[in-house]
């Protein structure tokens, strides 16, 4: 098998997945290089299932998956990729009776680190890396929603791998966890390929130097943030007034009126788009489909 | 850490580590580490397995915290728990092959005069004696009288068998006894009478 | 109590910095090194003057390691026992990490037993009445109750409820829904089927213990503990392998239906102890062995589309 050498280290082809009478991911193509990728998207648009599969989590019901250039579908070769990932599931549950290093030194097993001295080691890194070294004797019941997301994104480092896919991980963290998880995101030894999972416009503009948006099971969008912005140029405007005619109009932060759509309201002058402007313009045009 | 950790003694703080707290063994590792590394570095040059000890050796104080009775320097205890932690990693290296880095019959580099004075006040007759017995007899009085292990656990820290342990304590005492006995029937100088072992 | 070095010489009774220098360079002869040793041993500020001569970095990584191993839990007596017979480190944590291994579990299985033990127990001994069933002669053993003869349809509960909460047990092992991290399992490389067998024999373990004691109560012939080990353990493995072809939580309750609607059929018919008989027993095994061996064979189903 000849090796995989152009720079996509993961690719899924015409993946598509059915649960029940819902359609969850259609025909769904990507690349994923080394760095980090932000997959954004509502709810319900299909990001758990497209993470849980590149994951090898689930299986897909058509469409193939390649990781480094192995393939899932052989058993032998998704145990190796699973050597090589770190995976934080959406809505992790933990034993709720475990200590934090106790949860840490179990995924440490899990993850195939047999010996009791490296295993001690990498749980010491991964518990300074998120900032939880003083909570190890704390049970996971007693901490907080903030904190069990830092124990998550902890495990998924757990062993240094390769293939970083995180379901949701900013879920739940206040605004100063935010900055320290990009820290820690962007400090990463090894360069692994990082794809992130979130609904929020403003994580993908501060962290993701890629970004992939799904709605409705489709990718609707794969670029960088500045050009998703530049895709609702000249369709954002701000005024004091709000706009009936205008696709989506709210009030923003500083008291004004902000308006995506074609027409420009009486009185508003243009603005630049950002990142959200162009990820909101995307999901009017998929739910007009 | 808690206010007022930096100030209790070393008692107190094994005390406190009986009771669980984890600050107050941050706060022993903090004080105790530096010096049981380099202890322990200058009886076994494998950094990897001196790390492994020190790590062992807070971990028994933190286990078992009723070993220490509260009697005598917190810091011999330590040792005492460490060396024999020291031993126990260098038996999972199953046996490597390694010898003491003690200098083989180098003449003591003494840096200063003070130091001069001190060393030769305080180590008279019986230090000329030490100094005399070869390296590997210093050894195996050093491991059974300084660092008060078994002839067994010696023979790890040595690198060498049990009987060889023995053998060599034997001939140890018995030089230095013929040393001493030399040096007190030697001439009766004012230098000699000056260098007088003293009060204990 | 501090000692100082020893030496008249104006010095302020203590270490000098290069011969500290020198001892931790390791240059310095030996008899000095026993000197410094000893004065170090008893003096607080030429310790710290020492650590000093160790690479900060280092201190610091042991440090933060020290505290990861102090943090996680010591291994009981048992461990220790299991260790010196050869298990391998990572299984023995992973076996002390099992669910089934916790108290409110434990607690479930005990306050079950009890009910249905107690039912058994009272009911031979004549506190309760046995509910209009007469007691036919050839049920009586040679082991009578105090009452002078015996009622087999007292024991229908346990004998119905012991083996299913062995089953339980190992059911909560391998069926996803009782296991809140299944996903991280799953996306592990490490052995599904290893993982599985290592809860299974924890479960195994935690729910044999209790049932075997409790049989031991309930008044009957002394066999009926022994009789009951290979009704659950071939329970136990008939779940485990249809497993693999209904998937997890499909085959625990077949494999519960299987053994419960028998048990209770026979017992309306007046016959419950067949169930342990020696028939019945041979069965039992057969069930067993064949249940091992397609577990054994189709042993790489177990790390694959959990979720669907």
């Amino acid at each position: 098998m000849t090796l995989n050498v152009c720079s996509a280290a993961v690719r899924a082809d015409g993946l598509s997945r059915r649960y029940g009478s819902t359609l969850a991911l259609d025909e769904v193509d990507l690349t994923l290089e080394r760095g980090i990728t932000g997959l954004l998207g509502p709810n319900g648009a299909g990001k758990t299932t497209l993470l849980s599969i590149l994951a090898t989590v689930s299986e897909p019901d058509a469409g193939r998956v390649s990781a480094f250039g192995l393939d899932p579908r052989d058993g032998a070769e998704r145990v190796e990729i699973r050597r090589r990932l770190g995976y934080l599931p959406q809505e992790l549950g933990y034993y709720r009776h475990f200590t934090v290093a106790g949860f840490l030194d179990y995924v440490a097993i899990l993850k195939e680190i047999t010996d009791r001295r490296r295993r001690a080691e990498e749980v010491a890194r991964v518990l300074a890396a998120v900032g939880l070294e003083r909570r190890a004797r704390t049970r996971i019941r007693a901490l907080s929603g903030g904190l069990r997301q830092r124990l998550g994104i902890a495990q998924a480092l757990l062993g240094q791998p390769d293939l970083l896919i995180l379901d949701e991980p900013t879920a739940g963290l206040d605004p100063e966890q935010r900055l320290r998880f990009r820290e820690l995101l962007s400090g990463l030894p090894g360069d692994p390929v990082i794809v992130l999972s979130t609904h929020q416009a403003d994580d993908i503009a501060a962290i993701c130097p890629k970004v992939v948006v799904l709605l409705q099971g489709r990718v609707r969008f794969a670029g960088t943030p500045a050009e998703l912005a530049a895709t609702a140029t000249a369709r954002v405007w701000a005024g004091d007034q709000r706009n009936a005619g205008a696709h989506l109009s709210w009030r923003g932060g500083d008291n004004r009126w902000r308006h995506i759509g074609d027409q420009p309201p009486p009185g508003a002058e243009p603005v630049t788009p950002t990142v959200e402007d162009g990820y909101l313009l995307l999901s009017q045009a998929a739910s007009e489909q | 850490m808690s206010p007022g950790i930096g100030e209790r003694d070393d008692a107190a703080l094994l005390r406190a580590v009986a009771r669980g707290d984890e600050g107050a063994l941050a706060a022993l590792y903090e004080r105790h580490a530096g010096w049981l590394t380099v202890r322990m570095t200058r009886r076994c040059a494998m950094p990897d397995v001196v790390d492994q000890a020190v790590q062992d050796t807070f971990l028994a104080l933190w286990r078992r915290p009723g070993a220490y009775r509260g009697g005598g320097d917190v810091a011999a205890f330590i040792w005492g728990v460490g060396i024999r932690r020291l031993i126990d990693a260098i038996r999972r290296e199953n046996g490597t092959r390694w010898r003491l880095p003690w200098p083989q019959a180098e003449p003591e580099v003494v840096v200063s005069a003070e130091d001069q004075v001190l060393v030769g006040i305080e180590h008279g007759r019986l230090g000329q004696a030490l100094a005399g017995l070869s390296p590997e007899l210093r050894g195996a009085i050093e491991a059974t009288v300084l660092d008060g292990l078994t002839c067994a656990e010696a023979a790890v820290l040595l690198g060498v068998a049990e009987g060889t342990v023995k053998s060599r304590c034997h001939r140890a005492r018995v030089a230095l006894r013929a040393a001493l006995a030399d040096q007190h029937n030697g001439p009766n100088t004012t230098a000699a009478r000056r260098e007088a072992w003293g009060t204990q | 109590m501090t000692s100082s070095f020893p030496g008249p010489a104006g010095a302020d009774g203590h270490v000098g910095r290069d011969l500290l220098a020198g001892y931790a360079a390791g240059t310095v002869g030996p008899v000095v090194v026993w000197s410094v040793e000893t004065h170090v041993t008893g003096c607080a500020q030429c310790r710290s003057a020492m650590s000093e001569h160790v690479d900060g970095e280092r201190l610091a990584r042991n440090r933060s390691v020290l505290l990861a191993r102090a943090a996680l839990p010591e291994g009981g007596p048992v461990r220790r026992l299991l260790c010196r017979c050869g298990v391998p480190d990572h299984l023995l944590s992973l076996l002390a990490a099992t669910p089934s291994l916790r108290r409110s579990w434990l607690l479930s299985v005990l306050g079950v037993l009890t009910v249905v033990t107690g039912e058994a127990a009272a009911v031979a001994h004549g506190w309760i009445g046995n509910g209009g069933h007469a007691s036919p002669a050839r049920y009586l053993g040679p082991h009578a109750g105090p009452a002078g003869y015996l009622h087999p349809e007292a024991l229908v509960p346990f004998l119905v409820v012991a083996p299913l909460l062995v089953l339980a047990g190992v059911a909560a092992a391998f069926v996803p829904m009782f296991d809140p991290a299944s996903r991280l399992a799953v996306a592990a490389p490490f052995h599904g089927f290893t993982l599985l067998l290592v809860r299974s024999v924890s479960a195994l373990a935690a729910a044999l213990v209790p049932v075997v004691a409790a049989a031991f109560v309930v008044p009957w012939p002394g066999w009926l503990p022994v009789a009951l080990l290979l009704p659950s353990l071939a329970l136990c493995a008939f779940a485990l392998a249809t497993a693999t072809v209904l998937g997890p939580r499909a085959a625990a309750i077949a494999a519960g239906a299987l053994w419960a609607l028998p048990a209770l059929l026979l017992a309306e018919a007046d016959v419950p102890l067949v169930i342990v008989q020696r028939d019945a027993q041979f069965s039992c095994a057969a069930v067993l062995c064949v249940c091992a061996v397609l577990l054994f064979l189709r042993r790489d189903r177990f790390d694959w589309g959990w979720m669907r």
